[in-house]
């Protein structure tokens, strides 16, 4: 146990940088969704040619074949740099690429993984339905298998990014009167397909980035199907794992500059004079340490055993909850000013109302909960 | 010393509750038909303390809780104050000074404003054509005015006390909304074949909305009473209600959307109407540290 880095991480810091500093886009991303798609999409190619996409992904899909540890280093500076947020990219290259890297095979690699990490393809996740969210084992979208087709009929809602997706990570019931975790299955769906409507939904921060979707039998081929027809629940919880144990290190590391710029902004104003601010933007930065420590530590377990343990629910937890308080701190400074908020702006108001999907979204705070109750500690189950 | 509603209390607000349920829906929040002030004025509640309607500050919280329960219009408490201190009952919009600049809320059909400025109620005339759309609480049509308005006190040191009362029903109206609307849902939504209320975590989130409803409320009734009998520690109990009531709102909006999951963080479903609702009435007569940390009561 050190914190030392070795001196090629140090090189690989100090590349990470270089790059950065000099090629970071000067424009902000657009706030119009398709706009801010393209912006995605180029940004995401531009890091491709330069070897920065999919720094940990197997070389023969055209990864860099590095470790986890150089990832987070990468991400570090990226955030550290004020780099774009990865936008429409989110799930193809922190879950589903990862996933399919997993699960899927040599052919479905070699089409989808390049594609992914160019940018060429934007993937979305239809896991969710009306009637099952939290509890994911309660999905009724099914599909019937018709030769070598899918016939899929049903719904998925939530769904980010879908109005502007290519590809979709779609789980369904393969099996007619199947229940719970069994007869399902994971297949990758063009979003082009006749029979798809994708009808947007509108957040309270004012942005539609999340759809409803229904299917009307929408026929895909069933070679489509990712780790074999009826082990989709398998597949399912590597997506999860993948979403919730590293997806979300690019977000820890943007809190301590959150942190840091509400205490730049609190000098500012005068405002850390007041004790019970200033004790909070103390907490602040200690807990921002802390999950850098805690994401380290993860990060050697995955390095060690080649999966996140099961900490990996208190890092998510911990980092949604911790960034909540940080919002409502800084509506707390803004004072009057979010009073001004409308429908449109892209302000720290709009942070504050989006972030509280943090807690809901990709397992609810309450679900993580029982998860390190259960998992961690060998409390009885609930459920 | 008795802090039960009377009967007569109790008719009162249950005819509040009818005609709301009726004429003035939480989901309507955000566009009221034109016509409803007209109603409302209608309804005597903007003159209930007014010397010639003669109701206690105890029976007027009763209504303006309800009122407040339904987001009803903000301006309904400056022009409630205002007829009370200045005889005028003509609309009266809402105001909070911030530095050298003012924001209106609820501007429609008001040739002026009331505000807070330095503990002392104030009135500001409201020049014609000011645009107002909806800002963070989309209830209220928001016109920020920079310099701000000149304006003037109202005499009686009273009508700051009474703003605060009112601003704070509203607020543990607007807590309890958040904390129906939250039971209601926690028991028709189903997952893993139970309704989500059924789980210990969601339904302790529930309970802990109803405690702070209920320590508001309580405290509400008592700043009230305190205020009709011209208690000695009446500003302390004002700012005490605020302080809770203005908790509650906020506490309870953030936790009714947790309870609704996904459906919760979005613009067609209602939750998010009641935590806006709490942020601007948060600047509303906001209660006073050294009020608070003064002389006990
Ligand atoms: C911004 C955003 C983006 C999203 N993007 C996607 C996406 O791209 N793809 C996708 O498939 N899904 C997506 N989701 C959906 C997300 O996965 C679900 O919202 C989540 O799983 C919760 O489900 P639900 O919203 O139906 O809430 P519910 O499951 O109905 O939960 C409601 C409340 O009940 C609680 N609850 C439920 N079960 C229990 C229990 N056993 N014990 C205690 N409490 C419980 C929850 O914690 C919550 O507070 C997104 C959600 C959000 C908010």
């Amino acid at each position: 146990m050190n914190i030392v880095s070795s001196p090629e991480e140090k090189r690989f810091r100090a590349e990470c940088r270089d790059w950065l500093a000099a090629n970071i886009p000067s424009e902000r991303r657009p706030l119009d969704a398709t706009d801010a798609v393209a912006f995605d999409k180029a940004w995401q190619r531009c890091l491709f040619d330069a070897g920065w996409a999919g720094i940990n992904w197997p070389i023969a899909y055209g990864g860099r074949g590095l470790s986890l540890i150089e990832q987070v280093i990468w991400l570090e500076e990226y955030a550290r740099a004020g780099a774009p947020w990865i936008g429409a990219n989110f799930v193809g290259i922190n879950h589903g690429g990862p996933t399919l890297i997993l699960n899927a095979s040599d052919e479905q690699k070699a089409y989808h993984l390049p594609r992914i990490l160019k940018g060429e393809a934007i993937w979305c996740q239809g896991f969710s339905e009306p009637d099952a969210g939290s509890d994911l084992a309660g999905i009724r979208t099914s599909a019937r298998i018709d030769g070598d087709m899918l016939v899929i009929n049903g719904s998925k809602i939530w769904t980010s990014f879908a109005h502007v997706a290519d590809w979709q990570e779609l789980i369904l019931r393969t099996e007619a009167g199947s229940r719970r975790h069994a007869g399902l299955s994971w297949v990758i769906c063009d979003m082009n397909t006749p029979g798809i409507e994708v009808h947007p939904i509108r957040k309270m921060s004012g942005q539609f980035e999340f759809a409803q979707i229904f299917y009307d039998d929408v026929r895909i081929p069933l070679a489509n199907a990712v780790g074999g027809i009826g082990n989709g629940w398998k597949v399912a919880m590597s997506t999860l794992n993948f979403e919730r144990g590293t997806g979300f290190i690019a977000d820890q590391v943007k809190l301590g500059l959150e942190v840091e710029a509400l205490v730049s902004k609190a000098r500012a104003s005068g405002a850390i004079r007041d004790e019970c601010i200033a004790d909070q933007l103390a907490q602040s930065r200690a807990e921002v340490a802390a999950l850098r420590a805690m994401t380290y530590r993860n990060v050697s377990e995955v390095a060690r055993n080649g999966q996140p343990g099961a900490e990996a629910s208190v890092i998510r937890l911990f980092t949604a909850e911790l960034g909540q308080r940080l919002d409502r701190l800084g509506v707390l400074l803004a004072g009057q000013d979010i009073l001004d908020f409308r429908y449109g702006d892209d302000t720290l108001v709009s942070d504050y109302l989006r972030g509280f999907a943090g807690t809901i979204a990709g397992g609810s705070s309450q679900i993580q909960r029982d998860i390190i109750g259960e998992r961690i500690l060998n409390l009885p189950k609930s459920r | 010393m008795d802090l039960i509603p009377s009967s007569d209390q109790k008719a009162l607000v249950d005819a509040t509750i009818d005609w709301c349920r009726d004429n003035l829906p939480l989901e309507q929040a955000r566009s009221r038909p034109i016509g409803l002030w007209s109603e409302l004025d209608a309804m005597g509640w903007l003159a209930m303390t007014t010397q010639d309607v003669g109701f206690d500050h105890a029976s007027e919280v009763l209504v303006f809780a309800e009122l407040g329960k339904s987001l009803a219009p903000v301006s309904m408490l400056s022009t409630a104050v205002a007829a009370r201190w200045t005889g005028d009952r003509r609309k009266t919009a809402l105001f909070f000074v911030d530095g050298n600049k003012m924001r209106a809320l609820d501007v429609d059909q008001s040739e002026r404003a009331l505000g807070l400025f330095e503990s002392r109620a104030v009135i500001a005339a409201l020049p014609g054509g000011i645009e107002a759309t909806p800002g963070l609480d989309l209830s209220a049509p928001l016109a920020v005015i920079d310099p701000a308005l000149p304006f003037e006190p109202i005499d009686n040191p009273q009508a700051a006390l009474h703003l605060q009362l009112l601003g704070a029903a509203f607020a543990v109206g607007c807590a309890e909304a958040a904390r129906d609307m939250a039971a209601e849902y926690a028991l028709v939504r189903e997952q893993f074949g139970r309704p989500i209320g059924w789980f210990q975590a969601l339904k302790h989130l529930c309970a802990d909305m109803a405690v702070r409803c209920a320590m508001a409320r309580s405290q509400l009734f008592y700043a009230a009473c305190a205020l009709d009998a011209g208690d000695s520690g009446v500003a302390f109990h004002l700012a005490a209600a605020k302080r809770l009531a203005d908790q509650a709102a906020l506490e309870n909006g953030r936790g009714n959307i947790q309870v609704h999951g996904a459906v919760g963080i979005t613009d067609a479903a209602t939750p998010h109407l009641c935590l806006k609702r709490a942020h601007m009435l948060g600047f509303l007569a906001p209660p006073a540290m050294d009020i608070l940390l003064g002389e006990a009561a």
